[in-house]
């Protein structure tokens, strides 16, 4: 099983077969599925934005306000936190509990095609839950409690779908080599929500030391919220910020779905 | 000798068969032949290696040796084509829980190609033999054990394979199921589709197969008719005996060096006829029970050579 084999699955119709499936199941449930997560970030904005906002300025972003620069760094942490979190815990119950996985190897499909259907089906939902967040800041703009250019929402989903299947693809490897359910604690709290807060999502960070620099440069949630704040307050160039995403996410999706891949074959098929 | 050709070559042939697990060899050089509408029952104890032996044939596990032609065809080159010819109900329930009985069926169809023609009516042609009717809007979760078996069944054949895996199709089956699933895997069968099946039932192996292959730590120990194969792996007869006899019957095994198993209060011996002859003599005033060996003894042999099972 080639690392090159496995990057081309990626485009095959095994591999949506497996995205198809997984939707089907969500629109099935779909108020279940979608209302609870989508509130998380609705409640953050409201308390962070909205509330602590009142107490907090913001400088280097021509004056607005906190809860306008929180706006685009929710977009983003969402955009990241779906689908790592869709990634742990629902790629789990599939691949353990359900045994999913195992019914649909003994079709046409390949572990290859479900690896990257999961992966395409996280990017996916942080999409869909990047859609429900832009609609909520939508009104909020609308009602004038945010000042954000409105007209560059619309890039959001997309972006949020391409970052999106790394952090899936990431998420993929601690659901391959966690013990059980439980050790999710250990990848949910010391790896996915730190990162989260190192990201320019909540506050701007800027480490002066090049090591942290450079790592911070790896971060594509760093990138996907500069790039949202940049089309949405329009301070800032988005150019620079799109490069640098696309970079890292490219970088990142090519080395943790290869990892994925790997460590999943290695838990499912014993290999 | 010509090659044969694809039409006169088995649905299944498989040569020198291995898997490991680390140190352990789980499949140690298995052959198999399956042929169009037959079946063949692959039996074992516990650990034997039949759902290893399963697996590879179907391309969930890659062996480390060994070939899989299907139709005369290499798996490992036409691995998506023959994949499409196949059907597997596997051991574990791996049922879509979050769809109906009807959805099972239709999104299961979507994961081949050639795309499965007339779907809608190949699932209603499936639900009604299976007879999932009343519950083809239900969940997986409101079926009973019986009838989650038949839709593991239905959705194996959606694709009409032309080679069929069942991996203990009957377990945890109240009897009624599981003569329900024997009719149900017969009917397959008579439409020329070939099927491998393992099973801990030794009344399920010797009603379903038309062959077997006896796998004893991962090596076949004896194929053939269900017959030929009890036959030459214990004999031509059991001879059961209870009682204060049981001492005397016990140590005739222990001068022939046979192998003898205890099953509650009685001891079974498996003989050949002239063995039987002498061990008659010995038993002499006393009352015992002479029959034709079964796939339990062979079971039971088999079992005891590896030691207690789970």
């Amino acid at each position: 099983m080639s690392a090159l084999g496995d990057l081309r699955a990626v485009f095959d119709w095994r591999s949506l077969a497996v995205l198809r499936r997984n939707n089907k199941v969500y629109l099935r449930n779909w108020r279940t599925a979608f209302f609870p997560p989508a509130m998380e970030p609705v409640v953050m904005f409201l308390s962070l934005g909205i509330g602590l906002g009142g107490f907090v300025s913001i400088s280097g972003y021509g004056g607005v306000s906190y809860a306008s620069y929180l706006a685009p760094g929710l977009m983003a942490y969402t955009a990241f936190t779906t689908p790592f979190f869709e990634g742990l815990y629902s790629a789990y119950v599939r691949m353990f509990y359900q045994k999913t996985w195992n019914g649909l190897l003994a079709t046409q499909l390949e572990m290859r095609h479900i690896v990257w259907g999961e992966i395409l089906w996280t990017g996916l939902r942080g999409a869909m839950n990047v859609i429900a967040v832009a609609l909520v800041l939508l009104a909020f703009d609308l009602f004038g409690v945010i000042a954000i250019d409105t007209r560059f929402l619309f890039v959001a989903p997309p972006l949020a779908f391409v970052s999106g299947c790394a952090f899936g693809a990431f998420a993929l490897i601690f659901t391959a080599i966690v013990p059980s359910i439980d050790h999710m604690n250990y990848p949910t709290f010391l790896v996915g929500i730190p990162l989260g807060l190192v990201s320019d999502t909540y506050f701007p960070i800027d480490p002066q030391h090049p090591a942290l620099a450079m790592l911070a440069d790896l971060n594509p949630i760093r990138h996907l919220a500069r790039l949202y704040r940049a089309l949405l307050l329009g301070h800032d160039s988005p150019g620079m910020h799109l490069l640098k995403l696309s970079v890292s996410t490219a970088v990142c999706l090519v080395v943790f779905s290869v990892l994925a891949h790997r460590q999943i074959r290695r838990r499912v098929l014993s290999e | 000798m010509t090659a044969p050709r694809p039409s006169e070559a088995p649905a299944l042939e498989a040569r020198g068969l291995v898997k490991s697990y680390g140190d352990k060899r789980v499949v140690d050089g298995l052959s198999l032949t399956l042929r169009s509408g037959s079946v063949l029952g692959l039996l074992g104890p516990n650990g034997a290696g039949k759902t290893t032996t399963l697996r590879m044939l179907y391309g969930f596990l890659e062996p480390e040796a060994g070939t899989i032609c299907y139709g005369g065809r290499s798996f490992f080159d036409h691995r998506s084509e023959t994949k499409r010819l196949i059907g597997v109900c596997t051991q574990e329930d791996t049922l879509d829980h979050d769809f109906s009985v009807r959805q099972n069926l239709e999104v299961y169809a979507t994961y081949f190609r050639p795309r499965v023609e007339n779907l809608a009516r190949r699932v209603e042609e499936l639900i009604e033999r299976f007879q999932l009717g009343p519950f083809a809007s239900h969940r997986v979760d409101a079926l009973s054990g019986g009838y989650r078996q038949r839709l593991m069944l239905a959705r194996a054949l959606i694709h009409s394979p032309r080679v069929l895996f069942l991996d203990e199709p009957t377990t945890g089956l109240d009897p009624r199921a599981r003569i329900d699933a024997w009719k149900l895997i017969d009917a397959v069968r008579s439409e020329g589709i070939a099927v491998i099946l393992t099973t801990h039932y030794m009344d399920e192996a010797e009603r379903l197969s038309d062959e077997l292959v006896v796998l004893s730590e991962g090596k076949s120990i004896g194929e053939g008719k269900p017959g030929e194969v009890i036959g030459n792996l214990l004999g031509e007869h059991v001879v059961v005996v209870k009682g204060e006899a049981r001492a005397v019957a016990r140590t005739f095994a222990k001068e022939r060096s046979l192998s003898s198993e205890d099953v509650l209060d009685e001891l079974r011996l498996p003989v050949s006829a002239r063995d039987l002859a002498t061990l008659s003599e010995r038993l002499n005033g006393v009352e015992f029970e002479i029959r034709k060996p079964n796939l339990e003894d062979l079971f039971l042999r088999l079992s005891e050579k590896k030691g207690p099972t789970s």
